[in-house]
C-alpha cells in the first residue's frame, strides 16, 4: 500500500495522463477475486436449476422443472383449496339461499370485497358509500328494490333511467319553477301540476312515493339522486330530464348490465354483498 | 498558461455543454418533481391533458436522461478525451454540430411529447424523426471522440476512455435496432417488432440505456474525475480491466430480467437473472477502483467538496448495483414488480450515482474551463447535503411504498381471497407519495443552489480576466 503514496514511482504502470494521472499496479482485492469467480459459478448454477440456455428446438429445461406457469398453477391451486369447500356450494344455491346460510355468507362477504372494489366501487364508492350522480347502496331508499332478487337483476340486466324532460310536455320555464319548488320542498302533490300538466304522479306515484318496478324515485324523503336537492338541481332535472335522448343536456342514469363481464356465481356474492351494506329488504 | 491551454484544446463547446447540463438538471428534476406531486395530489393535473402525469413523465425522463445525462456525457467527454489524449478535437466544427443538434432533439422533445406523440417505448418514446436525428448527432459525437482517440499523443489509451467508446458503441446499435418502426406519418410510426419480441427488444435497450449510457459513460466519468481531483492514482489498473470486460459482455443480457412472469419464455428470463446476479461484482469493481484511489488520502474529503460528491457516488452505485440484480431474481422480482420499489430503484441509480458523480465532475471542470475557484464553496457542501437528504428521502419513501404495495396486492386472508382491493393499495400509498415529492424537492433545490454557483462562478471569472486585461494594459 505504501508505494502507491507516491503517483509517478514504482508501483504504477509507468503511463501518465493529463499531467498526473497514472494507475497503481495493486492487484485486486482477494475478496473480489473470489466473487469474481463466485459469479461465474453462480450463473452457472442458476442457470443449471432454472430453465435456461437455449438449443435447437427448445431450451434446457433446469434440474428442477420449475416453470413459471408451473408455480401460478401450484398458488392458484393452494387457494383454490382453501376457497373450494364454500365456492363449490355457491353455484347450486341462490343468492336468498346464500344469504340465509351464514357461513357461506361469511364467505362471500370476504371474497367479495374485492370484487366489488374492483368494478362496483368508481360509481358507488367503497362501502357503497355513493358519489356524486351514483346511487348510496348502504341504505335503504332502492330506487328498483331492495331484495335480494332485485338486486341481483340490477346488476345482471343493468338498469336504464328515463324521465322525460319538462315531464314530457311542454312545460312552461314558469311551470318548472313551481315544479321544481314543490318537489325540493319534499311535498310535490302540493302542486297541481304534479297530478296534472306535468303527468308526473304516472311514473312517482299519485303521492309522490315513487314507483320501484319503474326505478321512479320516492319524492318526499330528502335523499336525492341527482344534486343536493336545492331548487336549482330539481329544477335542472325536470327541464331536461333523465336519459331523453331528446336533451343533449340530460341527466345520465345508467347502471351497465354485467352479465357479460362477470360469471353468475360473482354476480350473485355481489347481490349478497350489496344486501348485507344495510338497506337490503 | 490559460492560453497556452487554450490552445491546446477545443473547450469553448465543452463550456457550453457544461453550461446546458446544469441547466437541464434543475429543468428536468423540476418536471420530476411536479409529476411526483401530480401522483400525490391529482389536482395539479388541471384537467389539462399537456400537463397530465402520462405526457410528462415521457418528458421528465427524457430531460433527466438525455437532456442533463446526455450534455454531461458530451461534456466530460470531449473533455477527458482530449486531456487524457494531450491533444484537441478531431473537429472542432464536428463538436459543434453535436452540440446544436442535441439542444434541437432537446427541443423537439419538449414540443412533440406533451403533444402526445410518443413511440410508447419507454425511454425511447421520441418519434421516427427525432430518432433518426438522434442517431446521426449520435454517430457524430462517436466519429469525433473516436478519431480524437485515433490522433492523441499518449501511447496508451486512458481507462475512461475505453468505457466512453463502449458506451458509444453500444449504444449505436441498441438505439438504432430499438428504434427501428414503419412510419405512417410524419408523427406516428409501428415498432417492426411485435408481441413478446418488441417487448424483448424495448426492455434489452431499455436496460441498456442504465447499463452503457448511464453506468458505462458515467464510470468513464469516474475513471477521469475521481483519481484527477484526490490526485492519486486509481487503485487498480488490472481491477479496471477485468471489471470492464465483466460489465462490457454481461450486462447486454440483463434486460431480459424487466420480463420476468410475462410471455417472455423463461429460459430467457432466466439468463437475465443469473448474469444480472453476476454483475454485482464486477459493478463492484468500479465502485472499489473508485474509492481505493483514495486509500491514504481520506482527509481530503474533510474540506473537499467537490470530492465528497464523487465518494458518495460511488456508496450509491455500490448499493444500487447490488439492489437491482437482487430485485431480478424470479422470487425477488415477483414481489418487486410494478411497484414503487423499481422507481425507487431507478432513483437511487439516477439522484445517488448519475446526477452526484456529474455533479461532481462538472464543479471540477467548472474551476478548470474558467480557470479560476468555485464562487461558493460553501454552496457547493449546501449542494452535496441537499443532494444527498433528497435521494435518502426519495429512495427511502419509495421502498417503503414498494414493498407495501407488493405485499398488500399478493396477500389473501384465511379465505383464500384477496385482502386489499387495488384503490386501498393506492390510498396507503399516498404519504409516501407525498413523501418522494419533497424528497425530490429536496435534491432539486441542491441542482437550483448548483446553478447559481455557476453562474455567479462564471460571472467572477469574467470578472478577474477583466481586471487582468486591465492590469496588463497599464503596466
Amino acid at each position: 500500500m505504501s508505494d502507491q503514496k507516491n503517483p509517478y514511482g514504482p508501483g504504477t504502470t509507468g503511463h501518465v495522463w493529463d499531467e498526473n494521472l497514472a494507475e497503481a499496479t495493486n492487484p485486486p482485492p482477494k475478496w473480489w477475486m473470489i466473487g469474481l469467480h463466485a459469479s461465474w459459478i453462480l450463473v452457472l448454477l442458476y442457470t443449471l436449476v432454472y430453465p435456461s440456455w437455449p438449443w435447437f428446438g427448445g431450451a434446457f429445461k433446469g434440474v428442477m422443472g420449475w416453470t413459471s406457469i408451473g408455480e401460478y398453477k401450484q398458488d392458484l391451486a393452494a387457494i383454490n383449496e382453501v376457497r373450494g369447500k364454500y365456492e363449490n356450494q355457491l353455484p347450486g344455491k341462490s343468492a336468498a339461499a346464500i344469504l340465509a346460510d351464514s357461513e357461506l355468507n361469511e364467505y362471500v362477504q370476504r371474497s367479495a370485497k374485492v370484487l366489488f372494489g374492483e368494478n362496483c366501487a368508481a360509481c358507488h364508492g367503497s362501502g357503497g358509500a355513493g358519489n356524486p350522480g351514483f346511487p348510496v347502496l348502504a341504505d335503504d331508499e332502492w330506487l328498483y328494490g331492495g331484495e335480494i332478487d332485485k338486486i341481483t337483476q340490477s346488476i345482471t340486466a343493468g338498469r336504464q333511467g328515463m324521465m322525460p324532460a319538462r315531464g314530457g310536455a311542454s312545460l312552461t320555464e314558469a311551470e318548472v319553477d313551481e315544479l321544481a319548488r314543490a318537489v325540493a320542498a319534499t311535498d310535490p302533490t302540493s302542486s297541481p301540476l304534479f297530478t296534472g300538466k306535468g303527468t308526473c304522479f304516472a311514473c312517482h306515484g299519485q303521492d309522490g312515493k315513487g314507483t320501484p318496478a319503474m326505478g321512479a324515485p320516492d319524492l318526499t324523503d330528502r335523499i336525492w339522486r341527482f344534486g343536493n336537492g336545492s331548487f336549482e338541481e330539481v329544477k335542472y332535472t325536470i327541464l331536461h330530464g333523465v336519459n331523453d335522448s331528446n336533451d343533449a343536456n340530460s341527466r345520465n342514469a345508467e347502471m351497465p348490465s354485467w352479465q357479460q363481464r362477470l360469471s353468475e356465481t360473482e354476480i350473485k356474492k355481489l347481490a349478497v354483498y350489496v344486501h348485507q351494506f344495510g338497506g337490503g329488504r | 498558461m490559460e492560453a497556452q491551454v487554450e490552445q491546446k484544446y477545443d473547450f469553448e463547446v465543452v463550456r457550453w455543454f457544461t453550461i446546458m447540463s446544469v441547466v437541464y438538471l434543475v429543468v428536468g428534476t423540476l418536471l420530476g418533481v411536479y409529476i411526483a406531486s401530480e401522483l400525490a395530489w391529482p389536482f395539479l393535473n388541471f384537467d389539462t391533458a399537456e400537463l397530465s402525469f402520462g405526457r410528462l413523465r415521457p418528458l421528465h425522463t427524457n430531460a433527466v436522461v438525455f437532456a442533463f445525462g446526455g450534455c454531461a456525457l458530451m461534456a466530460t467527454g470531449f473533455y477527458t478525451v482530449q486531456r487524457t489524449g494531450g491533444t484537441s478535437l478531431f473537429s472542432n466544427a464536428l463538436a459543434w454540430f453535436t452540440f446544436w443538434g442535441w439542444n434541437l432533439i432537446i427541443l423537439l422533445a419538449v414540443i412533440t411529447l406533451p403533444l402526445g406523440m410518443t413511440q410508447a417505448k419507454e425511454y425511447a418514446e421520441l418519434e421516427w424523426p427525432v430518432d433518426i436525428l438522434i442517431a446521426v448527432v449520435w454517430l457524430a459525437f462517436g466519429l469525433n471522440f473516436f478519431m480524437t482517440v485515433a490522433k492523441r499523443k499518449t501511447s496508451h489509451i486512458y481507462v475512461s476512455n475505453w468505457f466512453f467508446m463502449g458506451m458509444i458503441v453500444m449504444i449505436t446499435y441498441l438505439h438504432v435496432v430499438n428504434s427501428l418502426a414503419i412510419p405512417v406519418s410524419l408523427t406516428q410510426s409501428y415498432s417492426v417488432f411485435s408481441g413478446v419480441q418488441d417487448a424483448m427488444i424495448q426492455w434489452w435497450w431499455g436496460h441498456n440505456a442504465v447499463g452503457f449510457y448511464l453506468t458505462a459513460g458515467f464510470l468513464g466519468i469516474m475513471y477521469y474525475f475521481v483519481p484527477k481531483q484526490a490526485g492519486r492514482p486509481i487503485f487498480s489498473y488490472r481491477l479496471s480491466v477485468i471489471h470492464f470486460w465483466a460489465l462490457m459482455f454481461g450486462y447486454v443480457w440483463l434486460g431480459a430480467h424487466h420480463l420476468q412472469y410475462t410471455a417472455l419464455p423463461d429460459w430467457t428470463g432466466s439468463l437475465g437473472a443469473a448474469v444480472s446476479l453476476a454483475m454485482i461484482i464486477p459493478s463492484w469493481g468500479g465502485a472499489i477502483n473508485g474509492m481505493m484511489t483514495l486509500s491514504g488520502a481520506w482527509d481530503k474529503l474533510r474540506n473537499d467538496y467537490i470530492l465528497r460528491f464523487l465518494i458518495m457516488s460511488l456508496a450509491f452505485y455500490a448499493m444500487s448495483t447490488f439492489e437491482g440484480p437482487v430485485m431480478s431474481a424470479k422470487t425477488v422480482n415477483a414481489l418487486s414488480h410494478y411497484t414503487d420499489w423499481t422507481v425507487g430503484h431507478v432513483h437511487s441509480g439516477a439522484l445517488g450515482w448519475v446526477a452526484m458523480v456529474a455533479a461532481g465532475a462538472l464543479y471540477h471542470m467548472i474551476e478548470k474551463l474558467w480557470n479560476t475557484r468555485m464562487y461558493s464553496p460553501a454552496l457547493v457542501n449546501l449542494h452535496f447535503w441537499l443532494a444527498t437528504i433528497g435521494a435518502v428521502v426519495y429512495i427511502t419513501a419509495m421502498w417503503v411504498s414498494g414493498i407495501m404495495q407488493g405485499l398488500m396486492w399478493r396477500d389473501y386472508d384465511e379465505f383464500g381471497t384477496l385482502t386489499y382491493t387495488f384503490a386501498e393499495s393506492v390510498a396507503a400509498m399516498h404519504p409516501y407519495y407525498a413523501m418522494r415529492a419533497v424528497g425530490g424537492m429536496i435534491f432539486w433545490s441542491g441542482g437550483a443552489v448548483m446553478l447559481y454557483n455557476m453562474v455567479m462562478t462564471i460571472r467572477q471569472a469574467m470578472a478577474e480576466r477583466v481586471t487582468a486585461a486591465n492590469a496588463a494594459a497599464t503596466a
